[in-house]
């Protein structure tokens, strides 16, 4: 697909604004009531999604040209989707996400991608990770559990930690947990180590799409090689990318899990059992590639038809991307069996969460503006009376205790899973 | 063509460089608007662009930027949440600054025991809704839904909506008003400018709500509307809405005090005693005929995928055949929407009581698969938050609302065959959404405590098709020719198009109104708050001898 794609959307485009907001029927208060982080802080319409629709066309159209105001309308956003749940409550079939993609890559292609972004990519390219790290330090953080190296042997399942997981210190706890976890439970599983490669993810989202097959060319010939049919990662960034892009756009027939799902399956079946009491209020943040974007891929190869004269409609038909049916349970599931807990909802949840404000790039180019994303997120944290922000996702995380931080917060940030560890 | 660098600086010092903007792809996402392709030459989706986006954040930055466009002779076009092609820039060529004024968007206050709330232009009727109900309150909401902005439907637009009928209309809910004229002037109405608080429009001090509004209000062209305090209604229901159901299809359930409805006619006839009906007793808390607008012929496939996550609009098509949805339909043709609510169980039950005294006594009845959970409860949210509203646009991406005079039942009733038969044939092109010719939508009532509303045909075409925009614009035409083979005032479809037409050939119209001497007093009206004529012509004027009858003169 190319921006010349999504045209007709642009043209379709009503500028009613829906994209701003949350979806309207579930707003309930004025403080926690906006969708969109980039629209919020860069206050132009053309920062959001409508307004980057209607860059499409002018840009398309001849009217304007990219200007650094432009470029950074098009890439300061955290691609976290909010405003596609919003739109397809009543625009349906627009498809606002994918056409700010492709605008993206557009720039991209054009070399008009901020400078901001250059360091990540090239760590990228050297590495195979988006910190700037040595790519021979990727294993570190499995070095003493003793789990399984499948670029040496094989194993039904591979476990993938994720950049932020395997080189922030602060975090690894995190996927050694995810680890002793698996091990007790049986799970036939190991991991690539050194070998294993960002899951491309993030390039993709800035609109970098060739860093996406490179990574995806690897990995999965990796996990074939290793016998893998099913990867498990704790990191919602990678879980997306492995379950829509990889199938999207690298013919991946890879079964893919995220922890909290395995943890809830195994909560269900009593493989799991928290007996510990974690006397804790805690809130859950879901994270937009687990949740509004954590939706099955379902291939699809159509075009535009009509019906009764104009309605548009697809043949066949197109599967909708909506919200609808992200991973919301499995989390909240695991939640309320850990002894102790208490759940307490924020106002903004599921397919009309706030985003943490890492994403789409958003924390290397335009930190203040992810920070500043956070930290909402933090302020509607602190309202329900929660001690500690639990999410799952390390890029949320990470954003987060570094927005505590800066405001000198109490509030604690967890990943489930150290919840969990906690309990047992 | 770019604003005179000292006036865009002049407007950086006030507002802060990053709150200005003449960046061209910027500027089009302001130019751009729904209906624009009805209008403009080319079909282009852009109005005129503007010179510059400047964006206010007080009452005082507003006065000040424009004195600077007084003194550059700059025109002004303020918009709230901007939407409608009316929102942009009128003319290409003419200088104009577009204040958006999304960072004025605080709730000031909200006076629970006097039940009225002061807000900004940026404050969506869904987040003072919210807020309102907190306290036990609520705000009519208007037909446009719940992402438009209070200040703008109350003060400078026609503010009637499916609530209207029990909470009043918007322009008639307008207590005080803060206004900066385009001369600059910071004008406070009513009991505003004697100091003694919000809660009065009319007074001690000036109302204006007569001249700055009308019945359509002043869409922009007459300075800026920078606060207002609006009429809140009570609210029987919980403090915050419990939300079921994924997207799309949300739903609200229907708590014990209140009813979702979705009440049948046999005939028009029918319909309209029912409506009178339900005036006469005081009836209901929403009342609106809303589901409708897909369309009489698919509304009832429409909706029923609507509500199921899993499906497509391509199951329109196969629902739309299938011989039970067919016959649900059939019962629902001719329907609409009712929202009852009480403030004990005693009281809903009173009023379940009496609407089924007036079924029985004008024929209608309870069209029975809307009232079935799933559908009562898409219904309830549908209403009661109005988040749904852009709906409208489902079928195509277009929608164009033609006919809406307003009257009473038995006016309505009266042009509503021609209004159907008019867009049957139009419908015969395959280039607008053949919907049936009854897509006829509009609030039960706008007026507080029922009697008068009109129906608003919804036609439904591509944008991203040439041919179908200009079926749309044939429809437009055929609609007024109907109207005028009636006798019949012109409706929406007029107001939509004169936004493309030339200066002469609006004032060529005009000066065929009945009252012109109205027009004229506006023209001074005008003149004395906007002397460097920096506001546009959606505050509708006559040049000085265009009217029949000798002006009268503004009182000094």
């Amino acid at each position: 697909m190319t921006i010349q794609d999504y045209r007709a959307d642009a043209m379709r485009c009503t500028r009613c604004a829906y994209c701003k907001w949350v979806p309207l029927d579930l707003m309930k208060s004025w403080r926690f009531s906006k969708g969109c982080p980039s629209v919020e802080y860069g206050k132009f319409h053309s920062y959001s999604a409508g307004g980057r629709l209607i860059t499409s066309l002018s840009l398309m159209d001849g009217r304007s040209t990219v200007t650094d105001k432009v470029k950074d309308s098009v890439f300061m956003c955290n691609m976290c989707g909010s405003c596609d749940v919003a739109c397809k409550v009543c625009r349906y079939d627009m498809e606002p996400l994918l056409a700010m993609h492709e605008l993206r890559a557009k720039l991209v292609e054009d070399g008009d991608l901020p400078e901001a972004f250059q360091p990540m990519l090239e760590s990228l390219r050297k590495d195979y990770n988006t910190m700037g790290e040595p790519h021979e330090r990727r294993g570190d953080w499995a070095k003493d559990l003793g789990v399984k190296d499948l670029t040496k042997t094989t194993a039904k399942y591979v476990f993938h930690a994720g950049c932020r997981y395997s080189f922030d210190g602060e975090q690894s706890e995190v996927a050694r947990t995810a680890v002793e976890i698996l091990k007790k439970a049986g799970v036939d599983f190991g991991i690539m180590g050194a070998a294993e490669s960002c899951c491309g993810g993030k390039a993709f989202s800035i609109g970098v799409d060739q860093q996406l097959h490179n990574s995806a060319d690897h990995n999965l010939a990796a996990w074939k090689k290793a016998g893998v049919d099913t990867v498990i990662t704790p990191c919602a960034d990678c879980y997306y990318a492995f379950k829509r892009l990889y199938t999207k756009h690298a013919g991946s027939t890879i079964k893919v899990v995220h922890m909290v799902e395995l943890l809830d399956q195994m909560v269900t079946d009593g493989r799991l059992k928290m007996t510990n009491p974690v006397p804790m209020k805690v809130t859950y943040h879901d994270p937009c590639h687990l949740g509004r974007q954590g939706e099955d891929y379902v291939p699809w190869d159509g075009v535009e038809k009509k019906i009764f004269g104009q309605a548009v409609v697809y043949d066949p038909p197109r599967p909708r991307y909506n919200g609808a049916f992200g991973v919301y349970d499995a989390p909240r599931n695991v939640l309320k069996a850990i002894p102790g807990v208490e759940l307490v909802e924020m106002e903004r949840i599921k397919e009309g969460a706030w985003c943490c404000g890492a994403g789409g790039g958003a924390r290397e180019a335009y930190p203040k503006f992810s920070e500043w994303t956070a930290g909402e997120r933090i302020e509607e944290a602190e309202s329900t009376g929660a001690d500690a922000l639990v999410t799952a996702c390390p890029w949320c995380e990470r954003n987060f205790i570094d927005a505590v931080r800066g405001t000198k917060g109490k509030l604690e940030v967890l990943d489930i899973l150290q919840l969990v560890n906690m309990a047992l | 063509m770019e604003i005179s660098r000292d006036a865009y600086r002049a407007i950086e010092d006030i507002v802060g460089t990053e709150n200005v903007t003449d960046d061209p792809a910027f500027l089009d996402s302001y130019a751009f608007e729904w209906l624009a392709e009805l209008v403009r030459p080319n079909r282009s989706h852009y109005m005129p662009r503007p010179w510059a986006v400047v964006m206010p954040a007080s009452t005082r930055e507003v006065q000040a930027v424009t004195k600077v466009c007084n003194k550059y002779k700059i025109k002004i076009k303020p918009i709230s949440t901007g939407w409608y092609h009316w929102a942009a820039p009128m003319k290409d060529n003419e200088p104009t600054v577009q204040l958006d004024l999304r960072r004025m968007n605080r709730i000031i206050d909200i006076d629970e025991k006097n039940r009225f709330a002061i807000v900004e232009p940026y404050v969506i009727c869904a987040q003072l809704q919210a807020e309102a109900m907190k306290l036990g309150l609520n705000c009519n909401i208007i037909g446009a839904g719940s992402s438009t902005s209070v200040v703008a439907s109350a003060c400078a637009y026609f503010g009637g909506g499916p609530s209207s009928h029990y909470m009043g209309n918007n322009s008639d809910n307008l207590l005080g008003q803060e206004w900066v004229t385009p001369a600059g002037k910071v004008v406070r109405t009513g009991s505003l400018s004697s100091g003694a608080g919000w809660f009065c429009s009319e007074g001690p001090g000036p109302s204006v709500r007569g001249v700055t509004r009308g019945n359509l209000g002043s869409r922009g062209g007459l300075g800026t509307y920078t606060k207002c305090a609006i009429k809140l209604a009570d609210w029987p229901g919980p403090t915050e809405f419990e939300v079921k159901g994924r997207p799309p299809g949300y739903r609200l359930p229907v708590g014990e005090n209140f009813r979702a409805y979705t009440i049948g006619a046999p005939n028009w006839d029918a319909w309209a005693n029912c409506y009178y009906a339900i005036y006469d007793n005081g009836l209901g808390y929403i009342f609106h005929r809303q589901l409708n607008l897909a369309g009489a012929n698919l509304a009832t496939a429409l909706w029923l995928t609507y509500i199921d996550p899993t499906k497509t609009l391509n199951d329109v098509e196969t629902l739309a055949k299938d011989p039970e949805i067919v016959a649900i339909n059939e019962t629902a043709r001719i329907s609409f929407q009712l929202i009852l609510a009480a403030q004990s169980l005693d009281g809903i039950q009173l009023q379940d009581k009496i609407l089924n005294e007036i079924l029985s006594q004008t024929g209608c009845y309870k069209v029975e698969r809307y009232c079935e959970p799933d559908m009562a409860e898409f219904t309830n949210m549908y209403m009661q938050r109005l988040g749904h509203k852009h709906c409208n646009f489902i079928w195509a991406g277009g929608y164009m609302g033609s006919w809406m005079q307003a009257g009473t039942p038995d006016f309505v009733k009266d042009y509503v065959p021609t209004a159907i038969k008019g867009f049957e044939k139009d419908q015969q092109s395959h280039l607008l959404v053949e919907c049936g010719g009854d897509a006829l939508m509009g609030c039960g009532s706008t007026l507080g405590g029922g009697g008068y509303f009109g129906l608003e045909q919804f036609v439904s075409y591509d944008p991203a098709s040439d041919a179908s925009i200009d079926a749309c614009i044939k429809h437009m035409e055929d609609a007024i020719a109907d109207c005028v083979a009636q006798g019949l005032p012109l409706g929406k479809e007029l107001l939509y198009l004169q936004i493309g037409w030339s200066d002469q050939r609006i004032w060529d119209g005009m000066a065929k109104a009945p009252q012109t001497f109205v027009l004229d007093f506006q023209r001074q009206f005008k003149n004395a708050v906007d002397p460097n004529s920096l506001g546009d012509r959606n505050y509708p004027w006559l040049p000085e001898k265009w009217g029949q009858a000798p002006a009268p003169a503004l009182a000094k």
